[in-house]
């Protein structure tokens, strides 16, 4: 069984759950181009997300590898994330109806930012030079 | 779009009740461990000797477990046997990951051959994606990527460090596609055009109904021949919504009517269509004022309201895309839901009637080439 650090461990956790978010944005950036065909507008959000998708695979690439880069850019998401997600929460959208947008909306940003606050104490104090993947 | 599906309900109550068991059964361990007995000392060691990427990998493949486990009694035949030993399975693995060294890879299989025939059975129809079946295959999602960063391979060769950085992000995709194929293949009775759920009806309609949804349609009629010019509306309180070059129509929506219930002298909104000579009036629009809160169907099937779900919205005007069924949407647009909407055409709207959730699309073609 492969034996971690504590503080570690909560890195690769929180860095997992990032990869979950970015392959969630990747695929809502993906199922938004073909609207782009019609919608000038969505074409653009596509794109966007398709390369916010692509900086959170690389965040959490660097969350890895001990960044305090990543972990900054990191808990700035989340925390608007979850700004976003309980503006929206207050209008009368519908937007948090059921088990599967508060695990997604909710619970996992919620988690990476305890996971990254836990883990913060631990933080390499430089960005040197990667351990391998 | 995907709602809880009511024999998946008990598997919500099933994963709660796992996780207060497995906290209630830890703490148990412990004072008994701290009381000197064998078992449950060693129990508590192997947990506490666990890195915490297992234990959580742990957690999330029992509940899991717990929910194939509850789902059984809702599902019959090969569907039911397979929840049994998919149950069973994750259960298993739960364990033998504080007291084996073999689960890994193990677990990474079952993890993926779930989650696989998860989206073969949407996609042949055999299971309808709700809310539960998703949840569920999201925690399976986690726990395989948290198993792969726990499995190091001894060679770390290119196909392998592919595979690593693609594997999630590929099951994703395949996932999301899985279940839009499935929900494509096998639509839903009560689902139509661009995500609108249909209100529950009767098959049906009595010679009651259809009268009463005559009257609806001639009161309407009457009601709106003051709104031919789009000017006339404004002045008495209609505000035209964002224009879309992929929207043909035009709703102009009055505020001070959202609390009105169906009440043809004072509709929510009044809908144009852009035509080559100018807007025309084509219908108005009856909006309830909250999402889920049916309005009452005087025609029965005839007057059947819907509300769109698992749309994304954008800010760039009247643009929509689909949600996917994690709820995510591109970033700058949000997941919506509209409080339930009865359209009532006042132009002959085809074979899809006076009622239909959207305008005909040959009648559509025909307005747009009218001067």
């Amino acid at each position: 069984m492969s034996q971690m650090p504590p503080a570690n461990s909560a890195f690769e956790i929180a860095s997992v759950l990032v990869v979950v978010q970015a392959s969630l944005s990747f695929v809502a950036g993906l199922s938004a181009l073909p609207f782009g065909l019609v919608e000038p507008g969505f074409r653009v959000l596509g794109v966007l997300t398709l390369l916010i998708a692509a900086a959170m695979f690389w965040l959490a690439r660097g969350l890895r590898r001990g960044r305090r880069w990543a972990w900054g850019w990191l808990v700035t998401l989340e925390v608007v994330s979850l700004a976003i997600t309980a503006l929206l929460s207050l209008l009368p959208i519908g937007t948090m109806r059921g088990p599967v947008p508060l695990l997604v909306n909710l619970v996992i940003p919620l988690s990476v930012l305890v996971l990254l606050a836990a883990g913060s104490g631990d933080r390499p104090a430089q960005p040197g030079p990667a351990e391998p993947a | 779009m995907y709602d809880i599906a009511a024999d998946h309900a008990p598997a919500l109550s099933a994963a709660i009740v796992l996780v207060v068991f497995l906290w209630v059964f830890l703490r148990v361990m412990r004072l008994l461990a701290a009381s000197g007995a064998a078992l449950p000392t060693r129990v508590t060691a192997a947990f506490d000797r666990a890195p915490a990427l297992t234990k959580l990998a742990a957690v999330l493949m029992l509940l899991s477990g717990a929910i194939h486990l509850a789902l059984v009694r809702g599902h019959d035949g090969i569907t039911g046997i397979l929840f049994i030993i998919d149950g069973v399975g994750f259960i298993g693995l739960g364990i033998a990951a504080f007291i084996t060294s073999w689960w890994r890879r193990l677990a990474m299989l079952w993890l993926t051959a779930t989650i696989a025939a998860y989206i073969v059975w949407v996609i042949a129809g055999w299971e309808t994606p709700d809310q539960v079946g998703i949840a569920c295959k999201l925690i399976e999602l986690v726990a395989l990527g948290l198993v792969m960063r726990l499995n190091h391979p001894t060679r770390r060769t290119w196909p392998r460090r592919i595979w690593r950085a693609t594997a999630l992000p590929l099951i994703s995709i395949v996932m999301t596609f899985g279940i839009w194929v499935g929900g494509l293949a096998h639509p839903d009775a009560l689902h139509a055009h661009a995500g609108a759920v249909l209100q529950p009806v009767n098959a049906v309609a009595t010679p009651e109904q259809g009268a009463a949804a005559a009257r609806l349609l001639a009161d309407t009629k009457v009601s709106l021949t003051r709104y031919g010019d789009p000017a006339v509306a404004i002045a008495a309180g209609y505000e035209p919504g964002p224009v879309s070059d992929a929207d043909p129509l035009l709703h102009f929506q009055n505020p001070a009517n959202a609390h009105a219930i169906l009440d043809p002298n004072r509709p929510q909104a009044l809908v144009y269509a852009r035509t080559p000579s100018g807007l025309r009036l084509v219908g108005a629009m009856y909006q309830m004022p909250k999402v889920g809160q049916w309005g009452p169907d005087p025609g029965g099937p005839l007057t059947q309201w819907h509300q769109h779900e698992g749309i994304c919205f954008s800010p760039f005007g009247f643009e929509f895309s689909f949600e996917t069924p994690f709820w995510t949407c591109s970033v700058g647009s949000t997941s919506g839901t509209t409080a339930p909407m009865l359209h009532v055409w006042i132009i002959d709207n085809g074979k899809s009637g006076p009622f239909a959730a959207e305008l005909d699309k040959a009648v559509q073609r025909e307005l747009a080439r009218r001067s």
